[in-house]
């Protein structure tokens, strides 16, 4: 029979309260997770966790870190650290000691992330030892369900797969072994900060050797406006085709480039020469300021110099 | 994908289970790393290499508590002047003590290490509000981690500009460590303007700025095409683009609730839909999320543009050129009492001079000149203050105004992008 062995002392000459505790758990009729929001710092964490594992893993697991709503419906993972664990054919330890004491670390740093679920690599088949961990992160993330995320690090389909699963109790007696895990929605969360730097590694990941250097305002500026030109293009060659009756025309895409166009504001000729040359003088004005201010620290530097 | 597969070995398969050094086999070690182990030679950093993952943990943790700067701890290695820096965490900002402070670092980097991470500290990264982070605890934290390491000098500090990032849709990160000028002044202590001339210190060299370069391995690389290109694409497009307006290219294709504005048409989208969107789609995967990512780029009102932020930074000018006078008031006020003591000093000199002439034409024997050190004590010539302050000071209005002028490069030309625009009409 296959067992948790949780490497704690303190737990490990409890196991009956253990029991009680575990049994009463999964009796109480938990909250159910409804959405999931996912940062993608934590996706890029497991796959580093799962490069720097040792060689005799095949996969790794971990603590997910984040907030939830008062009702404990919506979940936004937030972090994530890696949790040492060994598995062998009948059997599984996962140092719990590890656990809590990053846990109690990151607390530190970031007051309001809690736990809410577990996070593990692998193929498209779940662990056996799911079911078992699952258990303890139910008791963890308590009072409210626990969060599992695999990630298909090992890319058996070809992609690398993201799934989102509660575990819900299953039998006529609940049981710690058996448990049914259910997808749940999940979404990917951007910030506008962390687009910036999701941005500059798609730059890396383009280039052949996966090194970019981080450009300068003007630059990405540049690149975007020419991204933006190809767009044009090609809306303008699809429109062309239309027009000329190479493509069928499709009422959806019409009707959301007139949405588009009526949303360019209009603004009277005068008015906008106005607009567009008071902020031109605003913006000369503060740049000469600005480079007499550096002319003036140069000259003063200099002339400290001499003295 | 098979170049990932490759890379899916893991990096710990160098050591043996117990890290036994003894059955080491150094053969096995990959070129770029076998410099590691030669821990004589040094050489000088030539730039910063940065793992994504590293970038979006100080991306996080700088956003979440905006606009109060935090910072934290890089973890990496160096390899031929070149700081990879591969992790990273955040340490916690209102800690009780020092010692506690060292402890968490102490621990946490013990925790990560039977991960498998780089347990090796290679510097630390601040955030930044408004550009000016030439400040004196920065510089005192750096120069203990410079001076302390043990291959000294391959410390790096990591800044970033959250505000800076998100209205100019471009990742602000720069990697700075101080100039071997200002170590070696701050070794002694003398900030005065004979030192900082004699030595060539000046605002522009007190840190040396490093070029920094994202590297992201094959399998985060397989997670950003996989971001940006998730399966089932076209199919949330094509929702998308069912509900009204909703075409500000935000990643996050959010699933509609209420389809019923363009209900009517959805039904006969779906089956006409085969060769329509294609039209649409790039070819290349990339330009569906790949430039919008910055679409902030384009914001006319948000971009340094923004009156809001760059009113703030002009007021911090303001401010900075006030302080700025008053550092130089102070000087010439200091200035001005060291030469009136000095003219005091040689006055008293040629008095002494005088009376012993005159005593020696009278035949009398000359008094004993006064000694330097009976001058000094005479004559107290207050030291120079340190012009630290000063140069700090002039460093800050430097970097912020070098970064308002860089800003307005791209203000101009989304002036004129909408200039364009509003004649095309």
């Amino acid at each position: 029979m296959s067992m948790l062995n949780l490497n704690l002392p303190s737990l490990a000459n409890t196991t009956n309260t253990k029991a009680t505790a575990a049994a009463a758990a999964s009796g109480i009729a938990t909250t159910s997770t409804q959405q999931c929001y996912i940062h993608p710092v934590v996706l890029f964490s497991i796959l580093d966790h799962y490069l720097r594992r040792s060689e005799s893993q095949d996969r790794v697991i971990g603590t997910l870190l984040g907030v939830r709503s008062d009702d404990g419906r919506v979940v936004e993972i937030r972090s994530c650290f890696a949790v040492p664990h060994f598995e062998t054919e009948d059997e599984i330890q996962v140092d719990m000691e590890h656990h809590s004491s990053v846990f109690a670390l990151h607390k530190q740093a970031n007051p309001r992330e809690q736990i809410v679920g577990w996070y593990a690599t692998g193929g498209s088949q779940l662990s056996k030892y799911a079911a078992l961990i699952q258990e303890f992160y139910a008791q963890e993330a308590a009072p409210f369900s626990a969060v599992h995320l695999v990630v298909d690090a090992e890319m058996t389909d070809g992609e690398l797969k993201l799934q989102c699963l509660q575990g819900s109790p299953i039998g006529v007696e609940p049981h710690s072994e058996n448990c049914l895990f259910l997808p749940i929605p999940y979404e990917l969360q951007y910030q506008d900060a962390e687009l910036t730097a999701l941005q500059a590694t798609a730059d890396s990941a383009e280039s052949a050797d996966g090194v970019a250097a981080i450009v300068s305002d003007m630059e990405q500026l540049e690149r975007t406006i020419e991204e933006l030109r190809a767009m044009l293009d090609r809306v303008a060659s699809y429109v062309q085709d239309v027009c000329t009756g190479k493509k069928k025309a499709n009422n959806l895409i019409g009707k959301y480039l007139m949405d588009m166009l009526a949303v360019v504001p209009k603004i009277d000729a005068k008015q906008f020469s106005t607009l567009f040359h008071t902020h031109l003088q605003d913006i000369l004005m503060v740049a000469y300021l600005t480079n007499l201010t550096r002319a003036q620290l140069n000259i003063a530097d200099r002339l400290q110099r001499i003295a | 994908m098979a170049e990932s597969k490759n890379q899916a070995k893991p990096m710990t398969s160098l050591l043996n289970e117990d890290g036994d050094m003894s059955s080491f086999d150094a053969s096995s070690i990959p070129k770029k790393l076998l410099s590691v182990l030669d821990i004589d030679k040094s050489e000088p950093l030539q730039m910063v290499k940065v793992d994504p993952l590293a970038i979006l943990k100080i991306v996080k943790h700088a956003r979440e508590s905006y606009p109060t700067p935090v910072n934290g701890q890089l973890l990496g290695l160096e390899v031929d002047g070149v700081l990879e820096v591969t992790n990273s965490f955040a340490v916690p900002t209102q800690s009780e003590a020092e010692n506690d402070m060292k402890n968490y670092q102490i621990e946490m980097m013990q925790f990560l290490r039977e991960v498998n991470v780089d347990s090796n500290s290679v510097g630390w990264y601040q955030s930044t509000r408004l550009g000016d982070f030439m400040q004196q605890p920065l510089l005192d934290v750096q120069s203990s981690y410079q001076v302390s390491s043990p291959n000294s000098g391959s410390s790096v500090v990591l800044i970033h500009d959250t505000a800076k990032s998100e209205q100019a849709g471009n990742l602000s990160l720069r990697a700075f460590r101080l100039s071997q000028t200002y170590l070696d002044l701050a070794k002694e202590g003398k900030f005065t303007t004979k030192e900082l001339a004699d030595k060539g210190l000046t605002y522009g060299n007190i840190l040396e700025e490093l070029p920094v370069y994202i590297e992201s391995s094959k399998l985060s690389s397989v997670l950003v095409k996989e971001l940006q290109w998730p399966s089932g694409i076209e199919h949330e497009l094509l929702e998308s683009l069912q509900r009204p307006s909703s075409f500000n290219a935000k990643l996050r294709a959010k699933r509609m609730v209420d389809r019923s504005a363009v209900a009517d048409d959805a039904e006969a989208a779906t089956d006409s839909f085969d060769g329509g969107l294609s039209g649409l789609i790039p070819a290349r995967p990339t330009a569906y999320l790949s430039r919008p990512m910055c679409v902030n780029a384009l914001d006319l009102s948000q971009g340094q543009t923004g009156s809001a932020s760059l009113l703030r930074q002009l007021e911090a000018i303001g401010d900075l050129i006030e302080d700025n006078m008053q550092n130089a008031r102070d000087w010439m006020y200091w200035k001005r009492g060291e030469a009136k003591e000095k003219g005091r000093r040689q006055q008293y000199v040629q008095r002494k001079a005088q009376a012993n002439a005159a005593r020696l034409a009278r035949g009398e024997a000359a008094e004993p000149e006064p000694t330097e050190k009976e001058l000094d004590r005479m004559f107290k010539i207050t030291p120079e203050p340190s012009r630290l302050d000063a140069l700090l000071n002039t460093a800050n209005l430097n970097l912020l105004t070098k970064s308002v002028t860089e800003s307005r490069g791209p203000a101009l030309t989304k002036m004129f992008m909408a200039q364009s625009l509003h004649e095309s009409k």
